[in-house]
């Protein structure tokens, strides 16, 4: 035998065959534990879910859960008011934070100079998205309702909400712009294309999917949202409705919805779980339960666009 | 020319081809040397075995076209790489011919032994003028092998001297067949040998002249001397 | 050995180039590009000649902080195209680029074509679809997908990109086409029809190729300039740079010696 010390090179078939063996072993054993890992979150989850449905399912299946307004009864009460209240403070929240995030994500991928400055700019949009929307909430009661006198109503909530989102859709905009290849934008630029011209036929075009993608993530954010609703004090009992926004005389349009008072889904939920019936109880879980199958289609909703938008588009 | 290929395995290649040129070169040297011996000192074993080995440099000019062909097919050689393979192509052809003059000479030797005429001391006067080429031949391959551009001159100006003492050979010989007409066959045999070195002397000058085009990049065929003797004296 | 007859088409004239952080890519170049005709640039890697060439189009300009010295003189009209009044838009109006890697728009064949003009406010369909025609037909593409003009061009093979990218360059008419290694990311075919095309392209407008591979040098180009270290080594007449290079540089590292 080679008295000197050999480096670890196998020429032994079996030899190599059994030291791979022992290798995969590690590819099994960490497999089982990430396993192990997921089914936590997706079991906790999966069961939470599963509960709201037991004990909110005689309400899930009524008709007229959704179709009535809150009651003092429990059998009689319904979510109306909400889901109108939600979907209009969602529209609000809409078309305040799409315009405005995704402007001022190409503002800063594309046409702000690179200095402190942005740096800052950057690093604060980055930290908004952290604040507690509780902040939020503080800071809308004050800036909406006190100082631009918009009231309980509609607006503000959808306007805050929509403060509340907009550094997702900042960061979401412009991850999916930063996702267009160097590559395509110099080849706009070299055919003598401006920056608006890159911009609107190229940068907005292609980062399409990828900013619906974050928007209705934010949205669906903002939909469970309750706490900043609640600081702007939103009501817990609605029974009516907003005005409609669509009317049958022109403009056809109609505005005064926006400083209507009104209740959203969680709220609704809140104020039915701190009642002390039993009844009550089985109403919060049903409103759980639409709350989440919401998200969920928002969010499958989002994966469905960027799936087909991307489709198209190979770098 | 002196840095190496970062593939190694190039310059190995390009070093066996110029090897065998040189071993061609001096093969064919030796032939010469052996062919105007075998006919000064009437040796046929001599001449015989020139004649054995003239196949021996046709042997070798086909290997080096076709190692030269597969370089250029896989190297794609360019400059001074390439400039040495076409001077490689053609010196080779250059040689090869030389090889035939050699042979030629030998093979008359053989001839003139076989009729056993006594006119030996004749070719003593053709010995300098073949010593002057096979030196211009040893030249052209030394330049070769140390890629000096410098003795092209050298040679042209020997070329010269050869070309005149053919032409003083021819002279003699005219007088030589006019005064007695049976020296006549004796005087053409004579006239076919010094012949045979004049044309070994252009050989040799056109391989002196592809050096130039491989060290300089300069093509200096076809020009005056004084033309040449301006492209010599240029760094 | 340069001929003196050949019309000049544009001309760098001391040419320094100064990335952000000052990397000093260019020192002082000076290069005429001849009209009619394709200059290539060889070097080894970060010798500068992708830097010089984007000179040309000004396609530094698109990131901050870069900086010119000297001069591009266009002809005839003897515009310094590196002048800050001198509108970089301008200047890529005139001269066109191909990327090194087929990059087409995600949009259709025509619509890629179409890009240039359409950028110039040209919006009359009947113009456009003979400008197109024009284009794909230059780029020898034409007949390979004159019935599917409506597809994406994704759904092309990489050497039918790029002479994709190759038409919508030339759609606009320009007087100099500038070519970032070409072929770099295609098949030996698909190489020789670009280096083929190129060739063609030659009657209609000036090129200059920035390119790894010496033997496209070699096969395309009538002129060839060696770079290195941001420095012109050696410029002159393909054949002349290929088989007696002046320059001891040039010679190692055309014949693989380098380093």
């Amino acid at each position: 035998m080679n008295p000197q010390p050999q480096a670890n090179t196998l020429k032994n078939l079996d030899e190599v065959r059994a030291m791979i063996k022992r290798h995969k072993l590690n590819d099994y054993i960490f497999s089982i534990i990430g396993l192990l890992c997921l089914m936590v979150g997706l079991l906790t989850l999966l069961t939470l879910f599963i509960d709201l449905i037991l004990s909110g399912y005689p309400k899930l299946l009524s008709a007229s859960f959704y179709t009535d307004f809150p009651s003092r009864r429990a059998d009689s009460a319904g979510l109306l008011s909400a889901l109108v209240g939600s979907s209009l403070v969602m529209l609000v929240t809409f078309f305040s934070a799409v315009p405005m995030g995704v402007m001022a994500a190409i503002y800063l991928e594309e046409y702000a100079p690179k200095n402190w400055f942005s740096d800052l700019i950057e690093i604060n949009v980055s930290n908004l998205a952290a604040v507690p929307s509780i902040i939020y909430g503080l800071l809308a009661l004050g800036l909406f309702v006190y100082i631009l006198d918009f009231g309980q109503s509609i607006l503000t909530a959808g306007l805050t909400l929509g403060l509340l989102i907009l550094p997702v859709v900042i960061v979401a905009t412009r991850e999916a712009i930063r996702s267009i290849p160097i590559a395509i934008r110099e080849a706009a630029y070299a055919v003598g294309a401006t920056k608006w011209q890159v911009v609107y036929d190229h940068v907005i075009k292609y980062s399409f999917g990828g900013i619906l993608t974050g928007v209705i993530i934010g949205m669906a954010r903002a939909i469970g949202e309750t706490a900043p609703i609640i600081t702007i004090g939103a009501l817990t009992f609605i029974a009516f409705l907003p005005p409609s926004p669509i009317t049958t005389a022109a403009p056809f349009l109609n505005f005064e919805w926006l400083s209507s008072g009104f209740t959203v889904l969680p709220i609704q939920m809140f104020s039915w779980l701190s009642r002390p019936s039993e009844a009550f109880h089985v109403n919060a879980a049903a409103a759980g339960v639409v709350i989440i199958l919401v998200t969920l289609l928002m969010n499958g909703f989002a994966i469905r666009m960027r799936y087909k938008m991307r489709k198209n588009i190979k770098w | 020319m002196q840095s190496e290929h970062i593939f190694k395995q190039y310059d190995a290649e390009l070093e066996a081809v110029r090897a065998k040129v040189l071993e061609m070169g001096s093969l064919v040297e030796q032939q010469i040397v052996d062919a105007l011996e075998s006919l000064v000192t009437s040796n046929p074993r001599l001449s015989e075995s020139v004649i054995k080995r003239d196949h021996l440099v046709n042997a070798l000019e086909v290997q080096i076209d076709e190692d030269c062909s597969h370089i250029i097919a896989r190297r794609q050689p360019t400059a001074g790489d390439l400039r040495m393979i076409l001077m490689m192509i053609k010196t080779i052809t250059d040689l090869e011919r030389i090889g035939d003059e050699a042979a030629k000479v030998a093979r008359f030797a053989q001839k003139t032994f076989e009729t056993d005429r006594m006119w030996t001391p004749r070719f003593a006067e053709i010995k300098a003028m073949a010593n002057l080429a096979r030196e211009m031949l040893h030249m052209s391959l030394d330049a070769f092998a140390r890629s000096d551009a410098t003795k092209v001159l050298a040679i042209a100006q020997m070329d010269e001297q050869v070309d005149d003492q053919y032409q003083m050979t021819i002279r003699h010989l005219i007088t030589f067949m006019l005064e007695d007409p049976r020296a006549i066959s004796m005087s053409l045999e004579v006239l076919f040998v010094s012949k045979a070195i004049e044309r070994i002397g252009d050989h040799a000058k056109n391989i002196s002249e592809y050096v130039v085009y491989m060290v300089k990049g300069k093509d200096v065929r076809h020009i005056s001397m004084e033309e040449m003797e301006q492209e010599a004296s240029r760094p | 050995m340069m001929t003196t007859t050949t019309p000049v088409k544009a001309e760098a004239r001391n040419l320094s180039f100064f990335y952000n952080g000052g990397n000093h890519a260019l020192k002082g170049v000076n290069m005429p590009l001849y009209e009619n005709k394709i200059t290539a640039l060889i070097g080894p890697s970060g010798c500068g000649k992708s830097t010089f060439l984007r000179c040309f189009n000004r396609m530094h300009d698109l990131y901050p902080g870069n900086k010119y010295e000297g001069q591009i003189v266009m002809h005839p009209d003897n515009t310094n195209i590196l002048e800050k009044s001198v509108d970089p838009i301008e200047v890529r109006m005139r001269i066109s680029m191909v990327f090194q890697k087929p990059n087409p728009f995600p949009k259709s064949i025509y619509e890629n074509v179409a890009y240039g003009l359409r950028v110039r406010g040209e919006n009359n369909k009947r113009m456009l679809d003979d400008k197109v025609e024009e284009a794909l037909k230059g780029a020898a593409l034409w007949n390979e997908v004159k019935d599917r003009q409506q597809d994406l061009a994704f759904n092309l093979s990489g050497g039918q990109q790029q002479r994709l990218c190759i038409a919508r360059a030339l759609a606009t008419d320009p007087e100099i086409m500038l070519f970032d290694e070409p072929t770099s990311a295609l098949d030996p075919i698909a190489t020789a029809n670009i280096e083929e095309l190129m060739s063609e392209l030659k009657n209609k407008l000036t090129i200059l190729v920035v390119t790894h591979n010496m033997q496209q040098a070699a096969r395309v180009s009538d002129y060839t300039a060696y770079m290195y270290l941001g420095e012109l080594m050696e410029y002159g007449d393909t054949d002349t740079i290929f088989t007696r290079p002046t320059r001891k540089e040039t010679e190692d590292y055309i014949t693989g010696k380098f380093g």
